[in-house]
């Protein structure tokens, strides 16, 4: 029984970690009907931005992730000026395409820093000692991981359905000649989407450089486990990626502590995201909280 | 395609009229290649390791150790891809290359057959114990990932106390994770006293705890682990967290950890702080955390070179290094007997290279021996254990017995 | 049609007939013809290094999978990001073969153009059983299906000792009526074994699309509702797009595995995946051209790089990083340049001379 609690516990912490990195997809999906592959490499370089400012200019960690926060903000955001904004009603393939492109490009510009090729590890902020819930334990970074998880979702969600701007981004995401004859600056909006997702990879990636240590390939290998999550969810929904992050993290933790090592079988958290994700769509194709679109001839 | 050697045309004139006026000292040119990853997966190995050649090469030919003669050795990155690989190797061939150097276990395997065909000696980085399957030309530079794992399973049977030590083994999702796991259960069957509880192939889990609670609940003492640093930082700093890590070696109740040449190092450091306190790793490669000859050369060379101190400690810098030594002592070899050197002699040499002719490059803990039934090089293993943030060595280098015992 | 059948200076189509030919002048046939001679003899008449040769096999290998995603995403318009599975899915045919009966049995070194007819098969067959999910799916859930596949191809692929836990599982040379092909001669053989099928392929599919089984797969890219309207079945179509791009992928996973004389699981990751979609993005999506455009600029690209990355380690030995991070940095370049500025690729290019040439002395 503690084993079992001890797997659904872990299943929510590092679903709920799925959870902010899939935030950044569905942030810029549902203003802009974008997928950006490039994502995973925006929570490295949030990431490595974090241990810049703390270790190197040793500005204290809390004031270094807002200012990493920030400096994605803005990195976010010029990438959807420069790149995107030409691309604005082009094919699906040619988006998916570009970020694709950007993937490469900011691998490129990762390996000219020394990031690319060396390992780091934060310093210890925390306690080492563990949270215990019950039979059950956690670490502090885990817990503060899922705090700031909790409280950025709890932010974006009050954002969407609150401020005007928020509003806004939902008017474009339905309809974008619509919402440009009532005022709203279309551009302006992709581009404040990009921004909130960066700064939703900065979090997260802040987060999982405390977790794994700064190890670029781990960091960028997270753009695509976060994939099968998004989908799950439903690339529009926000609440949805939450719901889908918690399941893949339960999935993966229960898939490793029952099924591996039985009847031959091993490795299996890194497959059955996918497989089941494939049901799942068979049975709905817009994910389990997606947005159902009509379509007309 | 063809015009690409159109610009070459003036830079080979040049280079030509070049060396037609410098004096006619007929000094030759020994051609080695390097393909391994730079970018890629891997690569915060690959990097250290190609400054490693790259550093020794540039030495020899600087300090003149081949008497005029001066040995090439360009360095190509593959990113880990075997195609490209194939792609490099034989654009080497063309160039005349007398000794390969590969890097990753795929590419090795992939290759395995063309290196036969061209009978051209290979040494890789990989020590990967499938690499000598029915092969003649590939030289391991240490001992197999196969052997490492044995040793610290012997270390840990002769160093266990009460009665058998159950032991999990925590392995990277590949053949150069699982290859070792088949020779440490024969080593078992073969009489080595301990049973091997569980083996886990990692994923890319942020979360270890409830693998690490089975582990314990089943009284596992022991992690063997043989994969690369960051999975073993991740689990170490799980496993620090749920106060798991043993204090001493063995403790009841709690883990010891313990993994392979790829598993260890600086990095590891790097990657797992204080979690890493108390983790046992084996190795062929001399440290800079235990000053000796070896080391003092090392840090001198990666200071002429004008290496960060990150690189100049890195073990896989070592590692890099060790291998061009080994070449170019072999060519070194094959000039002094006054032969031509080609592939044919530099292979008769590596596979002479025992006995009395062992070769000790300083920066392993044991001799390089090489014979044709033994490609594996130094047999010679050391534990070293993480205190106060370095590895430090456990007791005195060895060769794993029950390596010879499973051959048969 | 004009009465000149060797010279047209614009459009003389007087039946719907004229308009589908292949050729529409006997010059085009002609220069056509030439340039297909000149591909088989050229290289009889230099002397080519093992490297370079390799090369081109590989540009075009990659042409025989770029036809088939080209088929299913340009022309079809559904988003395959699991096209190296099925490289993977028909070189893992043959190597499966080779582990079982052994890897230079007769069956592999002599009837390897039958063993290539098997590996696109079984690439079909995995093609067409993928492409179920799109009667459901659509766009980018769909992208992600193709997406999963890929992933899941992998983990077995790593996991199954069948397939040899993705370690390299051999493959023997073959035989050609001249005895065993050696290793001088191998890539050389294999140059002319893949252009070969690179020009059956290109043929078949330019007279594909000739047909109304062609013609429906543009109709249901463009509008599938529509086109089930007009009467046509939009899942079968779907369906048999992916099936149809699984052969050709299959096909040249058959050859890749001759070629490389081995399988192993490096070669058909998603990272490939992503290259073949540039390939096809970069030559021109829904373009035949454009899959013969495609892999050649990316592969001598990467080449180029190469070069350079070498020479320039001449001058600065320590910026190491600066000459590895150029890969990845040239290679989104152009696929995002490309996007920005020329969305319908090399194809587009290729076009523009063409009509350029045709209508010559007019202006373009």
């Amino acid at each position: 029984m503690a084993y079992f609690l001890q797997l659904v516990i872990s299943g929510i912490v590092v679903g709920s970690i799925y959870a902010l990195s899939g935030l950044g997809f569905v942030l810029i999906y549902k203003s802009s009907r974008v997928l950006n592959i490039a994502h995973g490499q925006i929570i490295a370089s949030g990431a490595f931005i974090t241990y810049a400012l703390t270790v190197w200019l040793e500005i204290p960690l809390y004031i270094s992730f807002f200012i990493s926060m920030g400096a994605t903000f803005f990195l976010a955001m010029s990438v959807e000026r420069v790149f995107l904004r030409r691309l604005i009603g082009e094919p699906i393939i040619s988006v998916i395409m570009v970020t694709i492109g950007l993937m490469s490009i900011l691998d490129g510009i990762i390996y000219l820093t020394p990031f690319g090729s060396v390992n780091y590890s934060f310093p210890e902020f925390f306690p080492k000692t563990p949270v215990n819930i019950g039979p059950a334990t956690i670490s502090w970074t885990q817990l503060v991981g899922l705090i700031i998880t909790f409280v950025l979702i709890g932010l974006f969600s009050w954002f969407f359905k609150r401020s005007t701007v928020g509003i806004s981004m939902r008017a474009v995401s339905d309809d974008q000649f619509a919402s440009m004859s009532v005022g709203i600056s279309v551009p302006r909006v992709f581009g404040l989407a990009w921004a909130m997702a960066g700064m939703s990879a900065a979090a997260a990636g802040g987060i999982i450089g405390n977790i794994t240590g700064l190890n670029f390939e781990t960091l960028h290998a997270f753009g695509i486990i976060v994939f099968p999550v998004v989908i799950l969810g439903g690339l529009d929904s926000i609440i949805g990626a939450v719901v889908a992050g918690i399941i893949m993290g339960l999935i993966q933790q229960f898939a490793s502590g029952y099924l591996d090592g039985k009847w031959g079988l091993n490795g299996t958290a890194d497959v059955l995201p996918y497989v089941i994700l494939l049901v799942i769509l068979l049975f709905k194709p817009h994910g389990l909280f997606g947005t159902h679109e009509i379509e007309r001839v | 395609m063809r015009h690409q050697h159109v610009w070459m045309v003036p830079i080979m004139i040049v280079l030509g009229m070049v060396m037609a006026l410098t004096p006619a000292a007929h000094a030759e040119v020994y051609k080695l290649a390097l393909s391994l990853a730079i970018t890629g997966p891997t690569s915060d190995a690959g990097n250290p390791y190609s400054k490693g050649v790259e550093d020794y090469i540039r030495y020899v030919n600087d300090t003149k150790l081949l008497k005029g003669d001066t040995v090439s050795c360009p360095i190509r990155d593959d990113q880990y891809q075997t195609d490209i690989t194939k792609r490099n190797f034989e654009d080497f061939l063309a160039d005349g290359i007398v000794l390969y150097l590969n890097y990753s276990t795929g590419s090795t395997l992939a290759l395995k057959r063309d290196f036969e065909e061209e009978k051209i000696p290979v040494i890789p980085a990989s020590f990967h114990a499938g690499n000598l399957e029915d092969s003649n030309y590939i030289f391991l530079p240490i001992a197999t990932y196969s052997s490492q794992c044995i040793g610290l399973a012997e270390y840990i049977v002769a160093n266990h106390k009460g009665d058998t030590p159950k032991v999990a083994m925590f392995i990277h999702p590949s053949a150069f994770g699982r290859g070792p796991v088949e020779d440490v259960q024969k080593a078992v069957a073969a009489g080595l006293k301990m049973d091997i509880v569980e083996v886990v192939e990692h994923g890319k889990d942020l979360d270890n705890t409830a693998m690490l609670q089975r582990l314990v609940s089943k009284q596992v003492r022991y992690v063997l682990s043989q994969t690369v640093q960051s999975p073993v930082a991740t689990l170490l700093k799980d496993a620090q967290r749920l106060g798991l890590i043993a204090k001493q070696f063995g403790e009841e109740g709690k883990l010891t950890f313990l993994g392979a040449h790829y598993t260890g190092g600086n990095d590891l450091i790097e990657l797992a702080g204080t979690a890493a306190e108390g983790y046992y790793w084996t190795t062929s490669y001399t440290l800079t955390s235990e000053p000796g000859e070896g080391t003092t050369f090392q840090l001198m060379l990666a200071k002429k070179y004008g290496r960060d101190d990150k690189t100049a400690n890195s073990h896989n810098y070592t590692n890099g290094m060790m291998v061009a030594q080994l070449a170019v002592e072999t060519i070194r070899r094959v000039k002094a007997k006054g032969e031509k050197v080609t592939r044919a002699s530099l292979y008769n040499e590596l596979n002479a290279m025992n006995g009395n002719n062992a070769y000790s490059p300083g920066n392993t803990v044991g001799p390089v021996t090489y014979s044709p039934t033994d490609h594996a090089g130094v047999d010679t293993l050391q534990i070293y254990s993480v205190k106060q943030g370095a590895f430090h060595s456990v007791g005195k280098p060895f060769i794993p017995a029950f390596v010879a015992k499973i051959k048969k | 049609m004009s009465a000149n059948r060797w010279f047209a200076t614009g459009n003389f189509f007087s039946a719907y007939r004229d308009e589908q030919r292949i050729f529409t002048t006997h010059l085009d046939r002609a220069i056509f013809i030439t340039f297909l001679a000149a591909l088989f003899i050229w290289p009889l008449c230099f002397e080519v290094s093992s490297k370079y040769m390799l090369v081109l096999d590989n540009i075009l290998i990659a042409m025989v999978a770029i036809i088939g995603l080209n088929l299913v995403t340009g022309f079809a318009g559904l988003i395959s990001i699991g096209h190296a599975a099925f490289v993977g899915v028909g070189a893992y045919t043959l190597a499966l073969l080779a582990r079982t009966i052994g890897d230079s049995h007769v069956i592999i070194t002599h009837a390897w153009p039958l063993m290539l007819l098997a590996c696109g098969a079984m690439g079909a067959v995995f093609g067409g059983f993928v492409g179920l999910p799109a009667l459901r799916l659509k766009h980018l859930y769909l992208a992600i299906a193709t997406l999963s596949f890929q992933m899941i191809f992998q983990w077995t692929i790593n996991f199954l000792p069948l397939f040899n836990q993705g370690q390299t599982i051999p493959v023997g040379r073959v035989f050609w009526f001249t005895g065993e092909v050696s290793r001088r001669d191998h890539y050389f053989f294999w140059y002319y074994v893949t252009l070969t099928i690179v020009v059956i392929f290109g043929l078949s599919v330019r007279n594909l699309l000739r047909t109304r089984y062609g013609r429906s797969l543009v109709a249901v890219r463009d509008n599938d509702r529509a086109a089930d309207a007009m009467g046509m079945h939009p899942g079968l179509t779907k369906v048999y797009a992916f099936g149809l791009a699984g052969f050709f992928a299959g096909v040249a996973g058959g050859l890749h595995a001759y070629l490389y004389r081995g399988v192993g699981i490096e070669s058909f990751m998603l990272h490939q995946s992503i290259t073949y979609l540039a390939m096809a993005i970069v030559g021109g999506l829904g373009t035949l051209t454009g899959a013969f455009f495609g892999p050649a600029a990316i592969r001598l690209l990467d080449l180029q790089v190469e070069n350079l990355v070498g020479w320039s380690a001449q001058f600065l030995p320590a910026t190491m990083n600066l000459a590895t991070a150029l890969k990845p940095l040239t290679f989104g370049l152009v696929i995002v340049l490309f996007l920005m500025f020329e969305p319908r690729g090399i194809a587009n290019w290729w076009r523009i001379c063409r009509v350029y040439i045709k209508l010559w002395p007019f202006r373009y």
